[in-house]
């Protein structure tokens, strides 16, 4: 098996050896474009897209244009390791931005890895995501970060709350993560965890876990699921005659729970890492083209898919200010392109950001937004300061 | 266990179980003639669900080919009123029963023609699954679309009562799914027992060979039965879609799998089985405690393995019999 492994590897790294940089710059892009994660990874193609639009437009890397090659890494953990390997050896991608999952982030971040290939994870929002090496590095804040800022504005939107019922997808690595930040931070402003309910991200009947979770009591419910099972489950709620507050975690932060839990959606509080209304002039420029093309404000996904892809643009237009791209040997330049993203300071849709030296992003601004629906099928996330 | 915890238990087992039989004998039926799985059944109830949606919004989102259309843009006429939604459903499963029709043409009779091994026309229709799957997303994308929620008019979303000091709750949509799957399930069951169409096809069943001598048109009946088929899984889809919303193109694969279960579990090929099964595996689902929720799939397929090493041939079915 080690020696398998060690093969592929020597075969990607071999692949790219001394060949140079083409023109248009290739910039990978996997993402689930395809599965039961396609609700997420569209939006992020629709961002990564306009991203590419945008830098194009403005002359790409100082005159050389940018090319994002798409490859779809669907929702399974196989896919986008098939994805990552194409991208590296056949394409030929200085970077990639990808994939959509925390759980694909696990096993395809290390074949970038180990062929020296930059890899920014637009989605990935799990513990431990930035530490699977030296060439991963992530735009979305992680949810010990984002997550407690909801549970804290619950408490503040109602004092009286006292138990919670906490519920989680435990087949997705990013929700069961961030279950555990939303149940330690219940329990340390001093709530009780009533009830801890699980299910499936391909679960559609949710009726076992309300009628427990109303025979619990509680006055507070966590949710941390995608958009389609955690939107499903929030109608449920409602439709079973729970009253209380609702907590949603970042599967949910998007408008396309709205057609699912319809006007049940209406007051669910969700921890952001990105607002439409967040004044950064790279925001207003994004927000200004998503709306004109889609109608409706941009959601976090297609916001952290195009600051991965600015992020990508804006150091490789360091290095090539210092040497031009096309005169650079593929490994070396990918080597140089994961020391400038470290190194560099960005200003993107989700505000100014930086990186850690393991690749973690930091971010400045966080926000809590309260849906407010207009009717059965459009609302709005409403901030709450 | 409470006794209202007992019949909330009961009242969601019966309503999912409901929709697993009707979902599951649409498998049965075919297998009863052909003798095979028809894998994409699953993909004709998602089917189903999506023209029905069709029908009664007919607005497409931001993804795939026929983004930003919108059918009605003065409101559709199978919107709020029940009895409109109610023959927006029965086209949608017309509809989904075409389509079966069309891949009995495509996936099942060329093999048949061939004389190929049944495993074959399995994989070809796992193949036409995959295909109709991915054609709906590239069509509609991949988005939750629902129905309004006063699609069965303007009805109370849940209705409660009192039991030992404990409320017991329940979906309407729930109770108004276990109605119209009861309905149904009389329906096939007059059609199947008690007119000369069912007779026919009971033939067919029996002996294909022996029907043909006695002037029955298999290939005909054959049609017939993928479009019973075909009706009843576009029909189950529909049901499930205003209970729990049409959850993208891959919101028939689980419920494909667990059709799988409840046949094998009722029976091959028997239609009385078909119900039984969908039921108890229904029940099963409900009774595993809130805590481990997520384990009821696993509980369903336990449950299974246990009742097929008891008895091999299902609940209902009839065992092998081999002269020697």
């Amino acid at each position: 098996m080690k020696r398998v492994a060690l093969t592929v590897t020597l075969g990607l790294v071999a692949a790219a050896h001394a060949q140079k940089v083409q023109a248009p710059i290739p910039i990978g892009v996997a993402l689930a474009q395809t599965g039961n994660v396609a609700l997420l990874g569209q939006e992020q193609v629709i961002g990564a897209r306009l991203a590419e639009k945008y830098i194009n437009a403005r002359g790409g890397i100082n005159g050389t244009p940018i090319r994002l090659i798409f490859q779809d890494a669907s929702g399974d953990e196989n896919t986008a390791i098939n994805a990552f390997q194409n991208l590296i050896s056949k394409s030929n991608v200085v970077g990639i931005v990808g994939p959509t999952l925390s759980q694909q982030a696990f096993a395809a971040d290390p074949i970038a890895e180990r062929a020296r290939v930059p890899v920014l994870g637009p989605s990935n929002t799990a513990k431990g995501i930035p530490q699977i090496g030296n060439y991963v590095a992530r735009v979305s804040a992680p949810v010990a970060v984002v997550a407690p800022n909801a549970i804290r504005t619950a408490l503040r939107l109602d004092p009286k709350i006292k138990k919670v019922a906490v519920l989680y997808a435990q087949n997705d690595a990013f929700s069961v993560s961030e279950t555990g930040t939303f149940q330690e931070t219940a329990k340390a402003q001093g709530l009780d965890v009533v009830t801890v309910q699980k299910f499936q991200t391909t679960d559609t009947d949710f009726t076992t876990q309300v009628t427990s979770t109303l025979n619990s009591d509680a006055d507070l419910v966590i949710v941390s699921g995608l958009a389609a099972d955690g939107g499903n489950l929030v109608k449920q709620l409602r439709q079973l005659g729970y009253k209380g507050l609702i907590v949603g975690g970042n599967g949910l932060n998007t408008s396309n729970i709205f057609p699912v839990c319809q006007q049940y959606c209406d007051g669910v509080i969700i921890a952001q890492a990105y607002s439409p209304a967040q004044p950064s002039a790279a925001n207003q420029v994004f927000v200004k083209d998503y709306r004109a093309q889609y109608k409706k404000d941009p959601p976090q996904f297609a916001a952290q898919a195009y600051a991965g892809v600015q992020v990508m643009a804006d150091a490789l237009r360091v290095i090539d200010r210092r040497k031009k791209l096309t005169t650079w040997e593929l490994p070396a330049l990918r080597t140089e392109l994961n020391k400038q993203i470290l190194a560099g300071k960005y200003n993107t849709p989700l505000g100014e950001l930086r990186f850690d030296k393991d690749g973690e992003i930091l971010q400045k601004q966080f926000y809590v937004a309260q849906i407010k629906m207009k009717d059965a099928k459009n609302g709005s996330f409403v901030f709450l300061k | 266990m409470e006794l209202s915890q007992l019949i909330q238990n009961l009242l969601n087992g019966l309503a999912i179980g409901s929709v697993y039989a009707i979902f599951a004998l649409g498998y049965t039926l075919v297998f009863s003639i052909l003798g095979i799985i028809n894998f994409a059944h699953g993909a004709v109830f998602t089917l189903g669900a999506y023209f029905t949606y069709t029908l009664v919004v007919g607005q497409f989102e931001n993804n795939g080919l026929l983004r930003g259309i919108n059918l009605f843009p003065d409101g559709s006429p199978f919107a709020g009123n029940p009895w409109a939604f109610a023959l927006a459903t029965l086209i949608g499963a017309a509809v989904a029963g075409v389509v079966a029709v069309l891949i009995e043409r495509l996936a099942f009779r060329p093999m048949r023609a061939r004389g190929a091994d049944p495993l074959l026309a399995l994989v070809s229709s796992l193949g036409v699954a995959l295909v109709i799957v991915n054609l709906i997303q590239l069509l509609v994308g991949a988005e939750i679309y629902n129905f309004p929620s006063n699609a069965y008019g303007e009805v109370r979303p849940a209705l409660s009562f009192e039991l030992g000091g404990r409320t017991v709750i329940v979906r309407t949509v729930q109770l108004i799914i276990f109605g119209v799957s009861l309905v149904m399930l009389a329906v096939l069951g007059y059609v199947i027992g008690r007119t000369k169409v069912g007779k026919a096809l009971r033939a067919v069943a029996e002996s294909p060979g022996t029907a043909s001598l006695l002037g029955i048109s298999v290939d005909r009946f054959i049609l017939i039965t993928f479009f019973l088929s075909g009706f009843l899984g576009g029909l189950a889809g529909t049901l499930v879609g205003t209970a729990f919303g049409v959850a993208g193109p891959y919101f028939g694969v689980t419920y494909g799998l667990k059709g799988l279960a409840v046949i094998v579990l009722g029976g091959l090929g028997s239609i009385p089985g078909a119900v039984v099964g969908g039921l108890v595996i229904g029940l099963a689902e409900a009774f595993v405690p809130g805590d481990y929720s997520a384990y009821k799939d696993a509980v369903a397929f336990a449950l299974l393995f246990l009742i097929l090493l008891v008895r091999p041939q299902g609940l209902l079915g009839r065992a092998q019999i081999q002269k020697v």
